[in-house]
């Protein structure tokens, strides 16, 4: 009766582990399926710079029938202005746009925070309620502004507004994390005879490095990406961004280089990578809480 | 270093609601005073007014004679300890015991010669160079102590420094907290609802009850003489026996009071008239179960024995139904549902009159 049990048993325990088994091989399979989807376009791109221009559009194969770097010197050298100046120009405005966002968004974080003053929770609705509007309708009064201000043709409409803490977004994301941080802190902090400056700078902004990461990583990615602010505002191409470089290959009266164009786009690509990488480890770094008993 | 602190009418208000209600205190320096009473009396308020963390909506606070209601939190001279620790978790043992010093813009040879003697003092040297992360919550109460001392303050505020420790741990820094004020000499005000630590630690206690001091004196004067119903109640563990009493008889020799289904006649007299109701109170380490140890109160049956081994505690029913606990020296065998014969010492009974004043 025993050994009829035990027979059971382990026939039922291997059964189930041949089921498990089955779907976990399927359900890796549907994975891969869905991930080599999502990256196709990405290897079809990176596979076309190899390819001579004739072939790019004739072949979906990831595999090019000969490798040559021609498109990324051509596409480097190719316009009338170098890419490494559109690299510089993009680096110039998305690292300023990074510390500009950090530091006014993060100030006027803890300023909502922490500090009291009068109408601070009509200041913070009002705040709020620009993240309803869409970029488009303050477009053009924007413009207006900054022609009038002789900025058009500069950097400075895309990097200014970001050190007077205009992203609501940002702001409202930090004010949360501040709100998590424990109020003893900064007691604790005046106390030790920290102004609000202080408390701020020697202690809220190194407790906060995963929000300021994710500021960081985004403000970087979402200006380096932006195509629309630098058409706007930029007219000489001296002063173009990657984004407009790229779109510079595209002639619609002439011919089109579409090798450097993906050429460079592959390139475009690594800074935001990189970037990402470095500031990624920081996001996970949760240490606000560990000097505390709760 | 250490200074008095005088407390004038001061008031604490939220809106229209308020919660500290004109207390009057003087502290004497070097004095270890110990403020006490449930959650929600206004303790915690009262000690971080005294900080400069809570703005005082009313009356005057004065250190040394000198009225401090408006100086900011660090010019006072004080520095507290807080329940949480408040250690700045990105900084090393080091970092955080010279951060105020920092702050200060004291010169670095200074900063180290008083961070390495506040560190010998508390026996935390060998940390210095860890973070608080990786500190155990004993040595975190340590360093949050330590941060206090580098400052060098006149006064220390303590808010419920020990209760986040397990029960050993709370008991040893407890002796520790107590040999550090002996060494020190500063004054110190400390914040907690365990009345075991008030009544170990204390030069003074003062017990609060909704924002109102009902009572304020050294431990053993609370405990022999409460002022009311309230500190009575609130001092002593396991806590007075409460009865309803009236007074049958007045005589100036004493009083005959009807308590628990019985008459006990008192040897003092009670500022009460004949048929006024009063409440009876005595602590169960005053009452005995042999004939030696006082007058008959009451025969008591016994619904549980817990022995502690070296105090055994009995809880018993009154003929009236009311709670009796009792707590005798030693270990006892005593059955359950086995009737005994409280015996009480009036002389260290107390009587509260309607409004919960002694009578």
């Amino acid at each position: 009766m025993t050994t009829d049990v035990q027979t059971l048993t382990v026939v039922g325990t291997e059964t189930s582990r041949t089921r498990r088994h089955i779907i976990s091989v399927v359900s890796h399979v549907l994975l891969v399926g869905a991930s080599i989807l999502m990256l196709y376009p990405l290897l079809w791109m990176l596979a076309s710079t190899f390819r001579p221009e004739n072939e790019i559009f004739s072949s979906s194969s990831l595999w090019p029938s000969s490798f040559s770097i021609d498109s990324y010197i051509r596409g480097w050298n190719g316009l009338r202005v170098s890419f490494g100046t559109f690299f510089l120009n993009s680096f110039v405005i998305a690292i300023l746009c990074v510390a500009g966002n950090v530091l006014a968004c993060s100030m006027t974080a803890f300023a909502f925070a922490r500090l009291k003053f009068r109408g601070r929770n009509f200041w913070f609705a009002l705040m709020l309620m620009t993240l309803m509007l869409p970029y488009h309708v303050t477009l053009i009064p924007q413009y207006v502004l900054f022609l009038n201000l002789g900025w058009v043709n500069t950097f400075l409409p895309l990097i200014v507004p970001k050190f007077l803490a205009s992203d609501a977004f940002f702001i409202f994301l930090m004010v949360q994390f501040f709100r998590g941080i424990p109020r003893e802190l900064d007691e604790a902090a005046m106390m030790d005879g920290c102004s609000a400056w202080r408390i701020y700078w020697k202690v809220m902004m190194p407790l906060s490095l995963p929000v300021l990461a994710t500021a960081a990583i985004f403000t970087f990615i979402w200006t380096w990406d932006d195509f629309l602010g630098p058409l706007i505002y930029l007219n000489e191409m001296r002063q173009y961004t990657v984004q407009l470089g790229l779109r510079t290959f595209v002639d619609s009266t002439g011919e089109s280089d579409f090798g450097g164009m993906l050429a460079m786009s592959v390139l475009t690509i690594v800074p935001v990578f990189l970037f990402f990488l470095f500031f990624q480890r920081l996001l996970i770094e949760g240490i606000a809480t560990t000097g505390m008993k709760r | 270093m250490a200074a008095s602190v005088e407390l004038r009418k001061i008031v604490k208000s939220y809106g229209d609601l308020e919660v500290v209600h004109g207390v009057d205190l003087t502290i004497e320096p070097g004095e270890f005073v110990v403020f006490v009473g449930p959650s929600g009396c206004g303790k915690s308020t009262l000690l971080r007014m005294i900080a400069g963390l809570e703005p005082i909506t009313g009356g005057e606070l004065l250190i040394e004679g000198e009225r401090i209601n408006e100086v900011p939190a660090a010019k006072r001279g004080i520095a507290m300890v807080f329940q949480s620790y408040a250690l700045y978790p990105h900084m090393s043992v080091y970092q955080n015991l010279a951060f105020g010093l920092e702050t200060a813009k004291m010169p670095k040879p200074e900063i180290r010669a008083k961070v390495q003697k506040a560190a010998q003092i508390l026996r935390i040297e060998p940390l210095l160079d860890r973070k608080p992360k990786q500190l155990s919550g004993g040595q975190r109460q340590r360093v949050a102590i330590g941060r206090a001392i580098t400052r060098e303050p006149r006064i220390f505020l303590f808010d419920e420094p020990l209760s986040n420790l397990d029960a050993e741990l709370r008991v040893q820094m407890r002796v520790e907290i107590a040999k550090l004020h002996n060494d020190l000499g500063n004054t110190m005000i400390y914040v907690t609802h365990d009345q075991v630590e008030a009544m170990t630690m204390a030069d003074k206690i003062v017990v609060l009850s909704a924002g109102n001091i009902e009572q304020a004196g050294a431990p053993l004067d609370l405990y022999n003489k409460p002022a009311n119903l309230f500190v009575a109640g609130f001092i002593g563990s396991p806590k007075m026996n409460f009865f309803d009493a009236s007074v049958d008889a007045v005589d100036p020799a004493g009083a005959k009071l009807g308590i628990a289904g019985g008459t006990l006649a008192f040897n003092r007299s009670v500022s009460a008239g004949k048929g006024d109701k009063l409440t009876f109170g005595v602590r169960p380490e005053h009452i005995g179960i042999t004939e030696g140890s006082g007058v008959p109160m009451a025969n008591v049956k016994v619904d549980l024995v817990e022995n502690l081994g070296g105090q055994t505690l009995l809880y018993t029913t009154a003929p009236d139904g009311s709670g009796l606990t009792i707590v005798l020296e030693g270990q006892r065998d005593i059955a359950l549902g086995s009737t005994v014969t409280a015996h009480i010492d009036p002389a260290k009974c107390h009587v509260f009159g309607a409004d919960g004043n002694v009578a």
